[in-house]
Parts: C-alpha cells; sequence; structure tokens
C-alpha cells in the first residue's frame, strides 16, 4: 500500500466515523448508502490492480475513470437539480408566509388616550 | 385621491417612527395616504400600538412575515395588500431606514398623478452625497441594466419609486432580496407603453445607514439571483 493510498484511506474512514458519529438519529438512514458507497471506495483505493483488471475487462483505461467519469457527471445534476430545488422550496416558504401577512394584515386603530 | 405607500421594513424603530412621521406631515397635502408597511420578520416585532395612530387623512396598515424572506418579498406583500385596499392616485415604494424623505415621496407621486405610469427616483440628481464606492458600484449596474432592460436610467437600483394602479398591477416581484430593483426595470420594459420618468431624490447616506445597509457586494448577489430565477425559475 502507497503513502496516498493509505491516506486516502484514512479520509474516507475518517469522514464515515465522522458522519456517524455526529448524524445518526437525525435523519441519518442516508447514512447506510454513504458507509455502503465508501466501502466499496476504500476496496479500490487499497487494491488498485483489482480495479485496473476489472476497468481493462471492459475496455477502460484505468480503474478510477470506473468512478470518475460517473462521478463528475452525477455532480453536476446533482447540484443543478438541488439549486432548482432551492428555489423551488423558497418559492413555497414565501407563499405560505405572505399568505398568512396578508389575511393578519390590519390598519392601526385610534387609540384611547391611556392617562385617565 | 389619496396616495399608497408601500414600506418594507426590517429591524427599523427609530428611523421608522420617523419616516412615518414625515408622511403624516405631508398626508393631506397628497389627499390623504396610506401606508402599506411590511414587518419582514423583524426580530422585535413591529407593534402596531406604537405606530401613529390615524388622522383623517393618513392611515396606516401592518402586516408581518413570520420570517425574514427579504425586501423584495416585504414590497410585494405591501403590493398585493394595497392593490387590493382600494384605488389609489400613485402607490409609491419608500424605505423605511431613514435615507427616503416624505418630500420625495410626494414629488414621485405628483409625477404619477401628472401622467407618468413610473417614477423612478434618481439620487444623481438630488442633493446625495454619494460615497466613492457605491457611486461606481451604481454606474456598473447603471451599464449592465441598460443592456438587460433597454430602460435607459441614471440610477439603477434606487428605492424611491412611484407607479400608476396600471403600471403597479403589471409589476409583481418574483425576487425576494435586492435584485428587485433590476426585476421592476425588466417587468416595466416588458409591459409594454408606458410613461416612465427620472425624479430627483435625495438618499441620505449616514454611519448607521450605511453600517446596516447592503454593502456593495451585494452587487454579487442580485447577480446571483438574477441568474437563478433566470435558469431555474417558472417561465413566464
Ligand atoms: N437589509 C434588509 N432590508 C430589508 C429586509 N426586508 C426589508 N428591508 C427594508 O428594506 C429597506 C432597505 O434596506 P437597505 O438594506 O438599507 O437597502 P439599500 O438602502 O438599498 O442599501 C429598509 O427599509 C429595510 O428595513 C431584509 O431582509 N434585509
Ligand atoms: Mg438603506
Amino acid at each position: 500500500m502507497t503513502l496516498a493510498s493509505a491516506a486516502l484511506l484514512a479520509l474516507v474512514l475518517g469522514l464515515l466515523a465522522y458522519d456517524v458519529a455526529t448524524i445518526r438519529g437525525k435523519r441519518g438512514r442516508y447514512l447506510l448508502v454513504e458507509a455502503a458507497a465508501f466501502l466499496v471506495g476504500g476496496f479500490f483505493i487499497a487494491f488498485p490492480e483489482r480495479a485496473t483488471a476489472i476497468a481493462h475487462l471492459v475496455g477502460i483505461g484505468r480503474g478510477v475513470d470506473f468512478f470518475l467519469y460517473p462521478i463528475v457527471i452525477w455532480l453536476v445534476r446533482e447540484s443543478l437539480l438541488s439549486r432548482r430545488r432551492r428555489l423551488e422550496d423558497a418559492e413555497r416558504l414565501t407563499q405560505a408566509v405572505r399568505a398568512l401577512a396578508v389575511a393578519e394584515a390590519r390598519a392601526v386603530e385610534a387609540r384611547e388616550p391611556r392617562d385617565r | 385621491m389619496a396616495v399608497a405607500v408601500l414600506m418594507p421594513v426590517f429591524d427599523e424603530v427609530a428611523a421608522l417612527r420617523r419616516t412615518l412621521a414625515g408622511l403624516r406631515d405631508v398626508a393631506a397635502e397628497l389627499g390623504g395616504v396610506t401606508v402599506f408597511l411590511v414587518d419582514d420578520g423583524s426580530e422585535i416585532p413591529v407593534a402596531p400600538d406604537a405606530l401613529p395612530p390615524p388622522t383623517p387623512s393618513f392611515r396606516i396598515v401592518v402586516a408581518r412575515h413570520g420570517v425574514n424572506l427579504g425586501q423584495g418579498a416585504a414590497i410585494e406583500t405591501a403590493r398585493q395588500i394595497a392593490l387590493a385596499d382600494g384605488d389609489f392616485a400613485a402607490y409609491v415604494t419608500m424605505d423605511s431606514d431613514g435615507q427616503h424623505g416624505a418630500e420625495d415621496a410626494v414629488a414621485l407621486a405628483r409625477a404619477v398623478e401628472g401622467g407618468a405610469d413610473v417614477a423612478f427616483g434618481n439620487r444623481f440628481l438630488g442633493g446625495s452625497r454619494v460615497p466613492f464606492v457605491r457611486a461606481i458600484v451604481l454606474a456598473a449596474a447603471r451599464t449592465f441594466e441598460r443592456h438587460l432592460t433597454g430602460l435607459r436610467l441614471a440610477d439603477a437600483h434606487n428605492g424611491l419609486r412611484a407607479f400608476s394602479r396600471r403600471a403597479l398591477e403589471r409589476v409583481p416581484i418574483r425576487q425576494n432580496r435586492m435584485a428587485h430593483a433590476t426585476e421592476i426595470k425588466q417587468r416595466v420594459a416588458r409591459a409594454g407603453p408606458l410613461a416612465v420618468v427620472e425624479v430627483p431624490v435625495t438618499v441620505r447616506y449616514t454611519a448607521e445607514t450605511l453600517a446596516k445597509g447592503q454593502s456593495s457586494l451585494g452587487a454579487v448577489v442580485i447577480l446571483r439571483d438574477l441568474a437563478q430565477q433566470y435558469l431555474f425559475g417558472e417561465a413566464e
């Protein structure tokens, strides 16, 4: 194992441990997906020659390219979709807050003199 | 006929009171003023009981956003309430942070009463002492907006404006934050033949308003918001 792959492995496992420790319980079931993905990733970091063997089998140059291309494609799409979703959510929040504000709008009323 | 003032408020107390007192003083002269005040989720809610009581020519309608949405959203809420409230000779937008004065609201309302559909305030013709960096940002914004909207206006982002009813009906605001100023011009430009004028106004810059108001970096946020609406907003 090279120094670089050891560092990468430590990063992957560290991140996983940190996320599990801090997020568990609160909307945390997605951590199962994260753990599965990170463990597969960890395997390929630890045994790069296996990954490259599989890649050659299907006609791709290096093992990491398996991951690199899909990840970049996914990342671009995901960030666009999440920005779109955020705007939609903001619009819905605005509508709800505004509807309440309009319904409860009141004119300032004349006051009785307080000192009596 | 009376004049409506659309007023966004966010964490203003002393400046709001001064601004309202100024409007009350010119209310009779304008044939009546109704302020549509929208408290945009201020930390300490605007208390209606602490606002000036109504007079025969002056009235305040208060609405509150339960959470802070931004100045554009507050103006849009005020717009909807004002349009539903009745007919006004002019609809003036005006800030509550002490930078805008009642005498300029009068001038803008008069321009609309005199036949304009939209009157934009122009701080470069009034007596404003615009800080240097702000002047540069505004000059860049002016060029940008000329290309975007085709409207040739001297002042890019001025909260002092007035609309006729038919103009205001055609200017719904989707931009919640500061990009609404650009959006308003886009909509005015697209609305078809509207009579647009610029009126000299004074924007007061004090240490207090500069500290609380937008920094010049706000321009970056405005560009982001415009791009976001263009890319992800609902087609119209
Ligand atoms: N900064 C800010 N102002 C808001 C907001 N909602 C309403 N306002 C009101 O919008 C007006 C103008 O705000 P300001 O930051 O001074 O904008 P500027 O004068 O264009 O730099 C004031 O009357 C504020 O009280 C908000 O979310 N942020
Ligand atoms: Mg200001």
